[in-house]
């Protein structure tokens, strides 16, 4: 029986999936098996708004030969709420069991054929415990209720366990939000405590015996129900994945009749006793950015808390959910992406839960899961924890995309908290993508540039203006006579220079040589000029013969610096004193000052 | 694209220019200097690429400051549409990017002043949705994924710095550059314009300022250059600024009186003409082709001054035109005539307009007084909103405006006009303050400019031409000036000071400190004014506690998305009109009045409905289809813009449609005061707005100190605690009873009894205790 331990199968069913599928697979008559239900413990949980029947089972075989399988048997009433059914064996270590969805013939109800892991020789006994959650099976009766009642529900169910086997002995105890009870089947004179009930012992119970239990009591826990959920998950290479929630949410508890007073919910604690005010989802440690709003933005009321282990939103919706209202509101947060993605050379491996948490006990309607994978990812292959649909692939286009990025869609209908598991995602991606969206930044900002460099050199202007073509023409060649004027003056102050230091060396051969370079510079800057004061000319410029007063002006000056420096060449030969050099050089000196005065006011007019 | 405009300047500089006074021109350095070297200059290497590239940074920063300093509200809030009419304008930019554009013409709402619906495309300024539309286009087409709130949100703060940019612009033309610069700065942060450009307030002025500056730059342009291109570029400019915001009637009546009043001046020119023929004809045209605009501008007296510049110009020209070809004397002989005979046509026109009434239209003003009267930003302006809304601007824009007339030619013209007329608009009504806010920027600039130019340093005086070689030539030479002498001046061998002006050193630094002291009190006084004042969502209101911790209050939104969760969605709301947008918007609800009031009877029914008792208001829900009422209640948190206190409104309303039935004097006390307590009017105390506001709260204690129903924004204990309802029933309030919502209930199947069923009493049965 132990045995069982080695296996570590960990696959579960799911009630609708497989239904078509395997409905018309294995039709056998139960009893052959010779299997037996010994001893029975069932255990109806209606704490909450979900009815999560577990039962420990001790099976025995009681047949000739060995058995590999059981049935487990889901009655036909409740069969179209099962959310999830699960068969675990008795020790702590032990996996799932596997399940299949089978039929029996003649016999209504759903039918799951449980995979031993290993065979029940004949005589042998083993012990399970089946798991199933069934929602929106609590029916609230009153359907219609006011701000100050309170919420009862019926919930029925099977005082049996519904099983293709006869038992030998069963108790069902069944579990209650409060103590209130209006009602309850009275099937073997059952013991009720605070809030719960105690059905049986019964003994030898006959396979597949029905018998209707009723409990009408007391349940104000929420019944919220996520009508819808779409989750979004966006991986980025460069290191973030975002998830994104947009959730419509439903009270699914008895509907509010009458007047909605704020003046009684504020004052009275126990107004509006079955409303939602506030609820907590839980995301991962490392949800960062988390944002939680509507159509019409922020949703102010919310609060976040970051714990060691989790990050604890506390979900306050706009305003508090009684019977039948509802609200829609996206939540979102940043991961990094190094938790939850995996890669070895170009291979990827993406791990992360099909579906979240949104509150304790949720149930879902439905889910799509949107998986937008980076672009250019190829070669994608999914692992799912629990069969569920694919709808054909997408493109999704964002910033800076240009052949989209493939979105993988699936959705899948009534879950519940059991379903949060995680799928793993494989594709390949080739590196060398990651640099196409930073190169086509910069080309895109090269290409700007570069537009308006040529737009800004070159003329568009359809008509041609001689005139200012001339003006133009001019201005840049007066530009041109500047800057040689300029380079002109320059010299003489160089020459200056060099005539000082030769008063001071003695040195002829320096001056000499000065002298030289000045007479060649000055003789080139000067052709220059000339040659542009032609060019002004040509252009038919009154500015020309500013130029040539310009060079005449310049033709004075240059024979002052030559005679500066012959005197000094005299000072030096000691052909002159000291004194009249000085007299004479002041002389020099007030006369090309004031050449260059007039120089500079022509200049200032070109 | 320096070159280009240079080199059309330049041609221009040829032409005489007629009627400006050229002592200037005379001058050697002003006439050679304006030869167009300015484009030629580029690269870093010369001082005009210095220049530009600051002018560049200067403008980048100011579009940069004015963007940042309007985001208050994002940070503090978040990125959300602000205040009433910006809701629409959201809403039907979204229906614009869901639909399409041709759908967004031809949208029929039937969601909104129900019965009637409204033809939205046919009465909105499409302007401001397409441009949101545009851009959110744009960008997702490039793969930008923005949310078109997001567009929506942050729009007004973008065009802000596209406003400053054609304030540079105008200014430059209308002074110098430096000018342009301070007034782009102005523009920028000035809390005038802040007001209506906040993130989130998605509103037209918000573009049409961008709009209507852009459109003077250009008529500045064409005006003084003459030329069909410019001239086109305004209408164009024009079009879009119609397409925008209702104002633009001041566009079409500022051109027009500018060049009335250049004619006037002896200013006509050929430049003239061609700018405002072309102006007026292409002008005219696009501006029909908005669906809201129509036939308007060839029909309502605001348009027919425009119509009249325009024969008059046509007039002027054809006697220029005459004056060449013929003598004196028969120039005489035609000029009477043509008076008299343009004399009586205008008579004959004036007497038929007035017989057929189309010319005084003021009978809809007349009958929509008290509803434009309800609205406070109708309001005249107070002397403290001027000062609030531009501080020390409003103080110097008159020196401005004297620099400009003293050194007066056509495009100062212009702008002294514009100031002018906008001053007065300003004091009309304080919404209008946003058309002065510009022209208050530019004048303040020209006026800090010229300042500083006189008093700011030596080593400048030889950069910037003096203003008097500036300011009666075009500016454009100056502008090229500019350029030239920075590039020659730094060639100078031998640098000159030049004598000083008789100011000491002393003087100028302290003014120049005065008036960099009023500016840094400027900047100061913007961030706070943006701050405290124009930076409220007002869907979303915050309080502050002791220790500085923020509460929000989200009553509105609370309300507004549980009618969108969980009521019908075809469920008709009633609420006073001001509520309207934001409940078509906020909660996708049909609504039976709103923001744009239209229709004043089906207001005065609504506040028919509001002001009567509740059978009397049944009767008139039932007729309109009311499923839910909303009213604002500040009571409990002291909110003072709730409904009762614009009640009174509502009664006037009604009572200028229902006189019989509703009297404004019946609400008051025989004091003649407006009271909610005990010694209120009856009427008031019964009537509907009442019972729905305080149904219930005369139970609510809302602490100690004060009786239980005491009502924190009116400081008063409420009169009438025992309300009961017959026909309606509470349906939700929010967490702070900002907001009410009832029931409007179905009428019953069977008519309940009016008195009670008669019980029968059992006799006690009397039996004998016998034995």
């Amino acid at each position: 029986m132990n045995d069982a331990s080695s296996f570590r199968l960990r696959l579960r069913i799911d009630s609708r999936e497989l239904c078509a599928a395997f409905l018309c697979c294995f039709c056998f008559i139960a009893a052959d098996d010779g299997l037996v239900n010994e001893e029975v413990k069932r255990t109806v949980d209606l704490s909450t708004h979900l009815a999560k029947i577990t039962a420990e089972i001790l099976l025995s075989n009681q047949g000739d030969s060995a058995v590999h399988s059981f049935i487990l048997a889901v009655e036909s009433d409740l069969a179209p709420h099962l959310a999830y059914i699960g068969v675990k064996g008795d020790e702590e270590e032990d996996g799932m069991l596997e399940l299949k969805q089978t039929a029996i013939q003649g016999q209504s109800g759903e039918f799951y054929k449980v995979q031993l892991p290993s065979s029940l020789g004949a005589g042998a006994k083993l012990r399970v415990k089946v798991e199933t959650v069934f929602s929106h099976v609590l029916r609230p009766f009153p359907t219609h209720i006011t701000q100050a009642e309170r919420q009862l529900v019926v919930f029925q169910g099977n005082h049996y366990l519904f099983s293709p086997y006869p038992t030998r002995s069963q108790t069902t105890r069944v579990r209650l939000a409060s103590k209130t009870v209006e009602t309850y089947t009275k099937l073997g004179n059952p013991s009720k405590s605070d809030d719960a009930i105690e059905y049986g012992p019964f003994r030898d119970v006959a396979p597949f015996s029905e018998d209707t239990m009723k409990v009408h009591y007391e349940n104000n826990t929420p019944f919220l129900t996520i009508s819808s959920i779409t989750r979004t998950i966006e991986v980025s290479h460069w290191g973030n994945i975002a998830v994104e929630e947009t959730i419509d949410l439903r009270h699914t508890g008895a509907f509010l009749k009458g007047p909605f007073s704020r003046y009684d919910y504020q004052r009275q604690s126990d107004s509006g006793i079955s409303s939602v005010k506030s609820f907590k989802t839980i995301l991962p440690a490392s949800a960062q950015d988390v944002y939680y709003r509507d159509e019409i933005g922020n949703i102010s009321t919310s609060h976040l808390q970051v714990l060691e282990d989790s990050v604890e939103v506390e979900v306050r919706p706009r305003f508090p959910l009684f019977g039948g209202w509802k609200t829609h509101y996206i939540i979102g947060y940043n991961l990094p992406s190094y938790e939850y993605l995996y890669t070895l050379g170009d291979q990827y491996a993406l791990k992360m839960r099909l579906v979240d948490h949104v509150y304790d006990d949720q149930v879902i309607d439905s889910l799509t899961v949107k998986l937008i994978l980076p672009e250019g990812a190829r070669n994608i292959h999914v692992e799912t924890p629990y069969p569920i649909d694919r709808v054909p692939d997408q493109l999704h286009y964002t910033y800076l995309d240009t052949f989209g990025r493939p979105v993988l869609v699936a959705s899948k209908t009534n879950l519940v908290e059991q379903h949060i598991q995680d799928i793993v995602v494989h594709y390949t991606f080739n590196k060398i993508l990651m640099l196409q969206e930073p190169l086509l930044v910069v080309g895109a900002f090269y290409i700007l540039f570069f537009t308006v460099i040529i737009y800004v050199r070159l003329d568009f202007s359809i008509t041609k203006d001689p005139a200012a073509e001339v003006r133009m023409k001019v201005a840049s060649i007066t530009e041109q006579v500047l800057t040689l004027v300029n380079k002109r003056l320059g010299l003489y102050r160089h020459m200056d220079e060099v005539v000082n230091r030769y008063k001071q060396s003695r040195d002829a051969g320096a001056l000499n040589s000065g002298r030289k370079t000045l007479e060649a510079d000055h003789r080139t800057l000067t052709n220059d000029i000339s040659s542009l004061q032609a060019r002004l000319k040509a252009e038919g410029s009154d500015l020309a013969d500013k130029v040539g007063e310009v060079q005449k002006l310049d033709g004075q000056v240059k024979e002052l610096v030559c005679r500066s420096c012959q005197e000094a060449e005299r000072l030096v030969a000691g052909k002159v004193k000291k004194e009249a050099y000085i007299e004479n050089e002041k002389n020099l000196a007030s006369k090309r000052l004031d050449l260059v005065t007039r120089i500079d006011s022509l200049l200032d007019t070109l | 694209m320096a070159e280009h405009h240079t080199v059309t300047d330049g041609k221009h500089k040829a032409s005489p220019n007629a009627g400006g006074s050229l002592h200037g021109n005379s001058r050697p350095n002003v006439a050679s200097g304006g030869g167009g070297k300015g484009g030629l200059s580029g690269g870093l290497a010369q001082p005009a690429g210095w220049q530009s590239l600051l002018s560049f940074t200067i403008l980048f920063l100011a579009w940069l400051a004015g963007f940042s300093s309007r985001l208050f509200a994002v940070i503090r809030f978040e990125s959300i549409i602000h205040e009433f009419d910006p809701w629409f304008n959201y809403r039907s930019t979204h229906h614009l990017t869901t639909n399409g554009f041709y759908e967004f013409l031809n949208w029929f709402d039937e969601r909104s002043w129900y019965p009637l619906g409204r033809i939205v495309g046919g009465t909105v300024y499409p302007g401001l949705m397409v441009t949101a539309g545009l851009i959110h286009y744009v960008l997702n087409l490039l793969h930008l994924t923005v949310h078109i709130r997001d567009v929506c949100v942050f729009l007004a703060p973008v065009f802000s710095g596209l406003t400053s940019i054609s304030t540079f612009l105008l200014t430059r033309e209308l002074w110098n550059q430096g000018a342009g610069l301070l007034a782009a700065c102005f523009i920028a942060i000035v809390p005038g314009y802040i007001s209506r450009s906040v993130a989130g307030s998605f509103d037209n002025e918000g573009i049409a300022i961008f709009a209507l500056q852009f459109t003077y730059y250009l008529w500045v342009k064409s005006i003084k250059t003459g030329s069909v291109f410019w001239s086109i570029g305004c209408c164009l400019s024009y079009f879009y600024m119609v397409s925008a915001w209702g104002g633009y009637v001041f566009i079409i009546n500022l051109i027009p009186l500018h060049v009335f009043v250049l004619l006037l001046m002896q200013r006509y020119s050929r430049r003239v003409y061609i700018a405002y023929s072309t102006f007026y004809i292409v002008g005219l045209v696009l501006s029909m082709q908005i669906p809201f605009v129509g036939f308007q501008p060839i029909r309502t007296s605001e348009h027919m001054a425009a119509a009249g510049v325009f024969a008059l110009l046509q007039a002027y020209a054809f006697l220029q035109y005459l004056k060449n070809r013929l003598t004196k004397q028969e120039f005489q002989t035609l000029f009477f005539l043509g008076v008299a005979l343009a004399a009586g046509v205008v008579f004959l026109t004036v007497i038929y307009l007035t017989y057929t009434g189309e010319l005084w239209t003021v009978s809809y003003a007349k009958i929509h007084i008290p509803i434009i009267a309800s609205v406070s930003e109708h309001q005249p302006t107070t002397w403290v909103s001027f000062f609030f809304d531009l501080h020390i601007l409003v103080c110097t824009f008159p020196a401005g405006l004297w620099f400009c007339i003293k050194n007066v030619n056509d495009e100062r013209v212009f702008v002294a006009l514009y100031a002018i007329s906008a001053v007065y608009f300003a004091g009309v009504m304080v919404r209008l303050m946003l058309t002065l806010t510009p022209v208050v920027c530019m004048l303040s600039a020209i006026a800090f400019s010229s300042v500083f130019e006189h008093y700011l340093g030596d080593d400048m005086k030889r950069e910037n031409p003096p203003v008097e070689d500036s300011s009666d030539e075009d500016d454009k030479r100056n502008s090229g000036n500019l350029y030239d002498k920075a590039g020659k001046v730094r060639k100078h061998v031998s640098e000159q000071e030049k004598a000083e002006e008789g100011l000491g050193p002393n003087i100028k630094s302290i003014v120049t400190m005065l008036m960099l002291m009023l500016l840094m009190m400027f900047a100061v006084h913007c961030t706070w004014v943006t701050s405290n004042a124009y930076s409220s969502p007002s869907v979303v209101l915050a309080s502050y506690n002791h220790d500085g911790t923020r509460n929000i209050l989200d009553d509105f939104r609370e309300a507004y998305y549980w009618l969108r969760q969980n009521t019908d969605e075809h469920a008709r709301v009633m609420s006073w009109w001001d509520y309207g947008y934001q409940i078509a918007g906020m909660a996708n609800r049909t609504t039976l009045v709103d923001n744009n009031t239209w229709n004043n009877s089906h207001i005065a029914l609504v506040g028919k409905a509001m002001s009567s008792n509740e059978s009397a208001a049944y009767e008139i829900m039932r007729s309109l289809d009311v499923d839910y009422v909303l009213i604002i209640f500040g009571g409990v948190i002291g909110y003072s813009g709730d409904d009762i206190n614009k009640f009174l409104w509502m009664v006037r309303i009604a009572e200028g449609e229902h006189p019989k039935d509703i009297r404004e004097s019946d609400y008051f006390t025989p004091q003649g005061e407006f009271r909610v307590d005990k010694a209120g009017s009856p009427v008031l105390l019964s009537c509907l707005m009442y019972k729905m506001s305080y149904y219930r709260f005369g139970e609510m204690q809302l602490d100690f100190r004060t009786p239980p129903g005491f009502d924190r924004t009116r400081n008063a204990e409420i009169g009438n605690k025992d309300i009961k309802f017959k026909h309606l029933e509470e349906a939700f309030t929010s967490e702070h009873w900002l907001v009410r919502i009832y029931k409007v209930k179905k009428l019953d199947n069977r008519e309940p009894l009016d008195h009670k069923l008669r019980s029968i009493v059992p006799r006690p049965k009397y039996t004998s205790k016998k034995v």
